[in-house]
């Protein structure tokens, strides 16, 4: 889809350090005082601990991808056998009523 | 065989972002003691900008795969709640059958026993005559029915009355056992079941010939009525023996 793929890249742009890196760098060169390498520096910190911050806050990232669609096809997999018992015993008849003459 | 147990994507993406954190200090580190020393390093800031690159591109990769893991666990949680409802309409469904299963067993219980009794019945069955004529023994001493001529003041009684138990058998045992005791008394002749005439009280509706001891002279509340051939020597005589219909103690020894 054309929309989230612009999305998906910007989102993967973002989660990107080496423009902050650059931006330490280029401010090395021009600047000798310190004043705004510090500033870069402090972004790229807290850009760091952000990340951080936001990898231990996503769901669904304690198991490896392999993992997760193992338990994904097993919970597939008890739905399944769980609606067929049901639809199973709900539609047996065990009893034919004999018609009252 | 040695199983490798994966690293999971949470795991790997701090590592990798530990490892971008140390190659990006290493390298504005690197930066500025070149700049301050003015030394050319020999491609060691290179290397480490390469690392970098390499990790970061890592990174951005484990990111995607972390994202889509979180839509794949959108889902396994909407199949969780899924399964919960499953397992609780099987848990429904399971009371039900177990409450149909008691039923049923109580009904085919309670068949069989009344098959039994029917079997029994049918194996101990008696003829119609004959219940019949037990029937009519049972009930010919008056003791289910009053008799059809039976009116208040009446005697009479559904069970034994006092004057008749002393001269049944139990009474003529009675009688023999004390014998030598109270000989004298009339309580005696009554014991013995033989009422003197003049003790006989005569009631409007019995017939003019009636057994001599058949009847008690006195007996409960019942009626006031004199009696011809009455004197007080009687009179306390009756009061001494007359019984409450309810009671069956005996005074009279």
């Amino acid at each position: 889809m054309a929309v989230s793929q612009p999305k998906l890249e910007k989102d993967s742009e973002d989660s990107s350090l080496l423009p902050l890196v650059h931006d330490v760098i280029k401010c090395m060169d021009k600047d000798k005082d310190g004043q705004d390498v510090h500033q870069e520096l402090t972004k790229l910190k807290t850009k760091i601990q952000k990340a951080r911050e936001q990898i231990s806050n996503m769901p669904g990232i304690d198991s490896s991808p392999q993992e997760q669609q193992q338990q994904l096809a097993t919970l597939r997999e008890q739905v399944r056998t769980k609606n067929q018992l049901l639809q199973k015993y709900k539609s047996l008849c065990m009893f034919d009523v004999p018609k009252a003459s | 065989m040695a199983t490798l147990i994966e690293k999971s994507t949470k795991e790997r993406l701090l590592s990798v972002l530990d490892d971008l954190e140390v190659l990006s200090r290493e390298l504005i580190e690197m930066l500025a003691l070149s700049r301050g020393q003015k030394l050319p390093q020999p491609g060691e800031d290179t290397q480490i900008l390469e690392l970098l690159v390499q990790r970061d591109k890592e990174f951005q990769e484990l990111m995607e795969v972390a994202q889509q893991q979180g839509k794949v666990h959108q889902e396994m949680q909407l199949l969780e709640k899924e399964v919960e409802k499953r397992d609780s309409d099987i848990q429904q469904l399971q009371k039900q059958l177990k409450e149909a299963e008691h039923i049923l067993a109580t009904a085919v219980y309670q068949a069989k026993e009344k098959l039994k009794s029917i079997d029994k019945a049918r194996k101990g069955s008696i003829s119609s005559e004959e219940i019949i004529k037990y029937a009519h023994r049972i009930s010919a001493s008056n003791a289910v029915c009053a008799p059809l001529n039976w009116v208040p003041g009446d005697p009479r009684r559904p069970y034994p009355t006092d004057l008749e138990m002393r001269s049944g058998m139990l009474g003529h045992m009675a009688n023999l056992s004390s014998n030598g005791m109270n000989g004298h008394l009339p309580g005696d002749a009554l014991a013995a079941g033989r009422l003197p005439d003049v003790l006989t009280p005569h009631y409007p509706w019995q017939p003019s010939d009636v057994s001599v001891g058949m009847l008690p002279p006195h007996h409960g509340n019942d009626f006031g009525l004199e009696t011809p051939g009455h004197n007080k020597e009687n009179e306390d005589e009756v009061e001494a023996m007359s019984t409450d219909s309810s009671s069956s103690s005996s005074d009279s020894d």
